[in-house]
């Protein structure tokens, strides 16, 4: 398969659309770890199961993104989600905190699926075959996702006004990372000018506010004001990442090139 | 997680149970039985039990507790205590006194497509 990339004729096109799919999967790829760690200590053995199905399709939809990218420079899914320095991993800072406590989980879940819903939109009507079709279909999945966020944020936050504390920490905490999720770099400025991205920064991060606001709120969640961390889109990680890069990668360094 | 519904006590000694031949199931308030539906009008069938505290984490928990390995297109959830059953004291009123066989719809296609669904469900093979 050719992946994506080889239909771009324009090298720095296809260099900041490269970028910029590195990004949807790392994200994909960091949070469903992430989300994997809770296996085994879920609040209960049906979220435990739900939870880890989500884990599942984050990390199969980061090998869907990582398919694409390969060919262009002939690495594979896992030599690209597995092979790198830290510092050439593109996802957000939000995804790679460690998971805390089960409302730092779900809100940061909350967070980010209304954001991911964005982009795979974007993606979808990017006209750039077939990236735009997976992301259409992956968009079906993200959309329980997005389910499973909010009734579980629903849930904790009437469960008692001590509970509702705890979540408003949790937002809290998350929300400058979560600002760091709407991130661009010269990559978004150069696919906008080549038509394959119809959307400004400013207008990404209205929506991603319009769709994240009511959920809130509706939780009785004061939407807090801090301003943006950034960084993790320029490969700008915390030790935190790092530690589990090492943990994510430990049984394939043990040996690079064994088959499995 | 299919453990949760049990018929209640209809084990419940005969003299104590008197005549009763049915009751609600003695589930705990937080266990929802869960009936699935694999193909748009093939009934729906009941695959086990999710614990939430209220219908819609119900059917998000079930969604992935029930879905994940079988095919699905509808999922219903419905609190286990609000299910009535009958007693095991009230088996034999299934059982025909005289032979029936000639009433058995096995026989008529429909039928036999509505058992098919049914049984290719609780015969699944992992609970082979």
């Amino acid at each position: 398969m050719a992946g994506a990339l080889a239909a771009i004729a324009d090298p720095a096109v296809r260099g900041a659309f490269r970028e910029w799919l590195l990004r949807t999967a790392d994200d994909e790829l960091v949070i469903g770890h992430r989300h994997s760690e809770w296996t085994g200590f879920g609040p209960d053995i049906e979220s435990d199961v739900a939870m880890s199905s989500i884990a599942q399709e984050e990390i199969g939809h980061a090998r869907v993104f990582y398919e694409q990218i390969g060919p262009d420079d002939g690495s594979t899914p896992d030599q690209l989600a597995f092979g790198r320095s830290p510092r050439e991993y593109r996802h957000a800072a939000l995804l790679e905190h460690e998971n805390g406590g089960w409302e730092f989980s779900i809100v940061r879940l909350a967070l980010y699926e209304p954001f991911e819903a964005g982009r795979l939109r974007l993606l979808g009507a990017s006209g750039h075959e077939p990236v735009a079709g997976l992301a259409r279909t992956l968009a079906r999945e993200e959309r329980y996702h997005g389910l499973f966020a909010e009734t579980w944020l629903a849930r904790l936050t009437k469960a008692a006004v001590e509970d509702r504390g705890r979540v408003q920490r949790a937002l809290d905490e998350a929300w400058p990372d979560a600002l760091g999720l709407l991130e661009t770099t010269p990559a978004d400025d150069l696919l906008r000018a080549a038509g394959v991205l119809g959307e400004t920064p400013a207008a990404a991060r209205a929506a991603w506010e319009d769709a994240v606001r009511p959920i809130l709120t509706g939780c009785g969640l004061a939407i807090p004001r801090a301003a943006a961390r950034e960084g993790g889109r320029r490969g700008a990680h915390g030790p935190e990442f790092e530690q589990m890069l090492m943990q994510m990668t430990e049984v394939r360094r043990s040996d690079p090139e064994a088959q499995w | 997680m299919a453990a949760g519904v049990r018929p209640a006590p209809g084990d419940t000694p005969r003299s104590e149970a008197g005549d009763r031949w049915q009751r609600a199931l003695d589930a705990p308030r937080d266990v929802w039985a869960v009936f699935l539906q694999a193909r748009r009008r093939d009934p729906h069938i009941y695959v086990g039990d999710v614990h939430a505290p209220d219908a819609e984490m119900a059917l998000v928990l079930a969604k992935e507790g029930y879905t994940r390995r079988d095919p699905c297109v509808n999922l219903w959830v419905v609190r286990a205590d609000q299910i009535h059953a009958t007693t095991a004291g009230a088996e034999e009123m299934f059982e025909p006194a005289t032979d029936k066989s000639y009433r058995f719809g096995g026989s008529y296609r429909q039928q036999q497509k509505v058992y098919r669904s049914a049984w290719r469900l609780s015969h699944r093979e992992e609970d082979q």
